[in-house]
């Protein structure tokens, strides 16, 4: 039987309850799987296959309930993960505070983890509180992209996921030819890690 | 915050399903009927029937479980479930209150009541519980038929309580069907936040472990994904590469695809098997896990609280100098010092230290005793009580005494619960609880267990003499009680009450060391002051200890807030005597903004040996405190002052505690022993402290 995928990415989407996580999840990913479960079991997760330069990518996004009441976020909660999607609600600034203190202590903890930031919401400018100059001197200091994306209005969700998936991809295989690098050095005893760069996360 | 069990909660139970099962014609379970009629939580109950059904099992006998479900705020709900094998259906109950034990009685009376003649019976049955108000902690909810018969108790759970075998169900299933090895991997690996899966044929003994293992990290609460049964439409939540603790059905377990799970720790909760691919158990500190493994052996920790405790002492050394980690500066918030905390132990365990604050379950237990501090809200629970018995090397020679003292109470208290216990469990379920005063009542069980009334008259008598009770006349003294605001904060108040106290109340072979600690200029100076940051709770630990247990004739009651923006820390209410002779919830409110919530309730005098209850002849309080529901705050504003002036007999009753299980620190303030029984001075019963208790 044909592999169904050549990569299988698990990302987290992290932000305050209310900033549309649900919706971007929804309209980013396959529409075979309905049916949520956040409000019943806390968890819930979306699945899509995408192709990336030929390959064909199956990415998890896991989302939980309740975060906003975490202060922060430790580095356990990322330890499994490929890469964290972060999102605010462009309209609401306590939700930007909170994604804030959140990276900043992923940019502490775990340095190498695929970050993405999010300000969703984006589609009516009167409501719109967190600037885009903001939002983007922000993520320039933490090294991350941003994308202001609209849920509602399917702006920029497509482009946003794909940016994640890539920048995934793209580190897996770095750290791939780097262990291969190193290995190449050394007796090899045992197949290189395949995990990449997560493991480095905590 | 850190407490996924929700504290709003008004009703018992939110609704009871009847879940007919899988069958030929409809290969999906289904609800057959719901009581209320318009419980629309249509999301939530969609979801029911799979719980209720979540795999193939064996049904060849009666079966209670539960599971949990979370709602988007992360808070769970719990429904528990009933199997009869001579039934087709399924009966649940859906709550946000943990009370397993009683939930499980609540529908074999459902049970009896579906198998009745009278379909009626059981809707007007229902109907009074849903319409019933919860029980105060400690207290009984009874539901009697229209013929009088007793159809249905529920006892609240007491506030301060760990759980205890065989009380707990949970955890003496747990404990039976796992070794103490095993349990302390699982401890581990919990404290590592792991991907968890424990695995049973049986659904009980499932959501039994699942439930156990949460409550055995206590004070701290697992933050993650929680679902002690996995029904098998959500098998592929187990994919999630988040910390989470599952509870698998077996007949799953075996059709799973490890190889997609990734690294996952699994216990195997009917072979008593642990397959783990981490080394979490030898990253423990190794000190820290000879002693609990040595505790968990001990002959003896079987029945009581003895396994709870063992694993609360475990992490009292882990994690109990958070306390050294708090700063405090006047005027600002109070702050926790990571490397204060890492420095509060000894370097050995420093690497486990600093593992521990990436954790997101100590995480959370910091923000909410923060949170609380800054509040101004005071604390005690069975975890700041173990944090004072840790023994540390300390210079400081006030702290020393004070420990030393602390565990001179808590070892004869010890002794005496352990007596105690064994008499009254022997004897609670035939003593009718209307019988008058304690002592008769006590004495009855002296009497009918006779080897053990030796030890137990012995060491009442002994309790006895150590509270001074003046319980001959207490009323007398109401007349003398100065009558002014309870929250006047009054220096010249503090000097004589420091005094009387501290003369007035303990007994000779405590005093010595007692008195050097509390001259009332040392009082003074603590409650004048700024307190001194790592000092601060030692301080008023002390106090605390003391006065709590201190009969004195004056009952100037103090209270304290952390509050930042209250100057002065200390605050002497003189008590009032407005409220003796009524009912605790018809008592005035204290100013919100000074005093923490639970000191309100201080404005009623209670004598613990001679205490109000109410018509349940309940002292709520004596015991421990229970992970599960500590914090309780029901929502309804009667019912909150009820509940603080329920609390503070909890507070007040914990003068037995006191002698079982330490002082009670943290910012709180007890008042001084009471002396004054409100009226109708209503006998207290012993027994049903008592049988709580361990």
């Amino acid at each position: 039987m044909a592999k169904e995928y050549d990569h299988l990415f698990k990302l987290l989407i992290i932000g305050d309850s209310g900033v549309g996580k649900s919706s971007l999840l929804v309209r980013f990913a396959d529409n075979t799987f309905s049916g949520s479960y956040i409000t019943t079991i806390g968890v819930d997760f979306k699945i899509r296959t995408v192709i990336v330069d030929g390959e064909k990518v199956k990415l998890q996004i896991w989302d939980t309930a309740g975060q906003e009441r975490f202060r922060t976020i430790t580095s356990t909660y990322y330890r499994g993960t490929h890469g964290v999607i972060v999102v605010y609600d462009v309209s609401n600034g306590d939700s930007f505070a909170n994604v804030k203190r959140w990276l900043h202590e992923i940019d502490q903890n775990c340095e190498v983890v695929n970050r993405i930031l999010v300000g969703n919401k984006n589609d009516a400018p009167d409501r719109k509180v967190v600037l885009t100059e903001d939002a983007q001197r922000f993520a320039d200091q933490m090294g991350i992209q941003l994308y202001e994306t609209s849920a509602k209005d399917n702006i920029n969700v497509e482009q946003m996921f794909m940016s994640i998936t890539k920048q995934v991809l793209r580190n897996k295989k770095e750290t791939k030819e780097r262990q291969a690098h190193q290995n190449n050095d050394v007796v090899t005893l045992r197949k290189g890690h395949s995990k990449g760069a997560k493991r480095k996360c905590c | 915050m850190g407490s996924r069990i929700r504290n709003d909660v008004v009703r018992l139970f939110e609704c009871f399903c009847e879940v007919a099962g899988p069958s030929k014609e409809n290969t999906e379970p289904w609800i057959l009927q719901k009581f209320p009629e318009h419980y629309r939580k249509d999301e939530l109950l969609d979801t029911v029937p799979n719980f209720a059904y979540p795999c193939e099992f064996d049904r060849t006998m009666i079966q209670h479980y539960s599971f949990v479900l979370t709602n988007a705020e992360s808070k769970w709900i719990f429904g528990f479930c009933r199997h009869d094998p001579k039934s087709e259906t399924a009966l649940v109950v859906l709550s946000y209150l943990p009370w397993h034990e009683s939930f499980y009685k609540l529908l074999n009376c459902i049970s009896n009541l579906t198998n009745s003649n009278n379909s009626k019976d059981l809707w007007s049955f229902l109907e009074s519980v849903y319409n019933s108000k919860l029980p105060i902690k400690g207290l009984d909810l009874k539901i009697n038929s229209d013929s009088g018969e007793e159809l249905f108790v529920c006892q609240s759970p007491i506030q301060f309580q760990l759980p205890s075998i065989p009380e707990n169900r949970n955890l003496t299933e747990y404990y039976s069907a796992v070794d103490c090895q095993n349990m302390i991997i699982i401890f581990a690996s919990m404290l590592f936040e792991r991907r968890i899966i424990f695995t049973s044929k049986k659904l009980y003994r499932l959501s039994a472990c699942v439930q156990s293992a949460n409550a055995v990290l206590y004070p701290m609460n697992w933050q993650h994904i929680f679902i002690p049964v996995l029904p098998q439409s959500l098998i592929d939540y187990l994919l999630a590469p988040m910390p989470y603790l599952i509870g698998l059905p077996h007949s799953l377990f075996q059709n799973l695809q490890r190889n997609e799970l990734g690294e996952v720790v699994v216990l195997d909760a009917d072979n008593n098997t642990i397959e783990t691919p981490f080394d979490d158990l030898e990253n423990l500190p190794t000190d820290v896990v000879s002693t609990l493994r040595q505790q968990l052996r001990k002959k003896g920790t079987l029945l009581g609280d003895g396994v709870s405790r063992a694993f609360l002492r475990a992490l009292v050394k882990l994690i109990g100098g958070y306390r050294d980690a708090l700063k405090f500066h006047q005027g600002e918030r109070i702050t926790f010092n990571k490397e204060a905390f890492i420095e509060s132990r000894s370097s050995n365990m420093q690497p486990f230290l600093k593992k521990m604050l990436e954790l997101q379950i100590f995480q959370q237990f910091i923000e909410e005793r923060l949170e609380m501090l800054n509040a101004g809200l005071g604390f005690s629970d069975e975890f700041e009580m173990e944090v004072c018995n840790y023994h540390e090397k300390s210079s400081n020679k006030l702290k020393h005494q004070y420990k030393d003292w602390t565990f001179t109470v808590k070892r004869e208290g010890t002794a005496l619960f352990k007596t105690v216990k064994n008499a009254v469990i022997q004897k609670y379920d035939f003593e009718n609880k209307h019988s008058k005063i304690a002592n008769p009542t006590v004495r009855n069980a002296v009497k009918t267990v006779k080897e053990r009334g030796k030890d137990f008259r012995l060491a009442y008598k002994d309790i006895r003499s150590k509270f001074n009770v003046p319980n001959k006349n207490p009323r007398t003294k109401i007349g003398n009680q100065p009558n002014s605001a309870p929250n006047s904060p009054s220096m010249q108040k503090r000097q004589s009450w420091s005094h009387t106290t501290a003369s007035a109340s303990y007994r000779k072979e405590t005093a010595n060391g007692l008195q050097k600690l509390t001259t009332s200029q040392n009082l003074k100076d603590a409650s004048i002051s700024p307190l001194p940051q790592i000092n601060l709770n030692l301080m008023e630990d002390l106090q605390d200890v003391i006065f709590r247990t201190c009969d004195t004739n004056d009952t100037h009651h103090y209270t304290s807030s952390w509050d930042d923006s209250v100057k002065s820390n200390f605050i002497i209410n003189d008590d009032i005597n407005s409220s003796f002779g009524s009912m605790p919830n018809e008592c005035p409110m204290e100013t919100k903004d000074l005093i923490r919530l639970d000191s309100t309730s201080s404005i009623e005098d209670f004598d613990p040996l001679n205490s109000p209850t109410n018509s349940n002849g309940l002292i709520p309080g004596v015991g421990l405190s229970n992970p599960l529901y500590q914090y309780f705050v029901p929502l309804n504003k009667t019912q909150l002052e009820t509940k603080n002036n329920n609390d503070l007999l909890n507070e007040y009753g914990l003068n037995f505690d006191l002698l079982s299980c330490s002082d009670q620190p943290g910012p709180s303030m007890s008042p001084s022993q009471p002396t004054v029984p409100p009226l109708p001075p209503k006998p207290p019963n012993f027994k049903s402290n008592w049988t709580k208790f361990e």
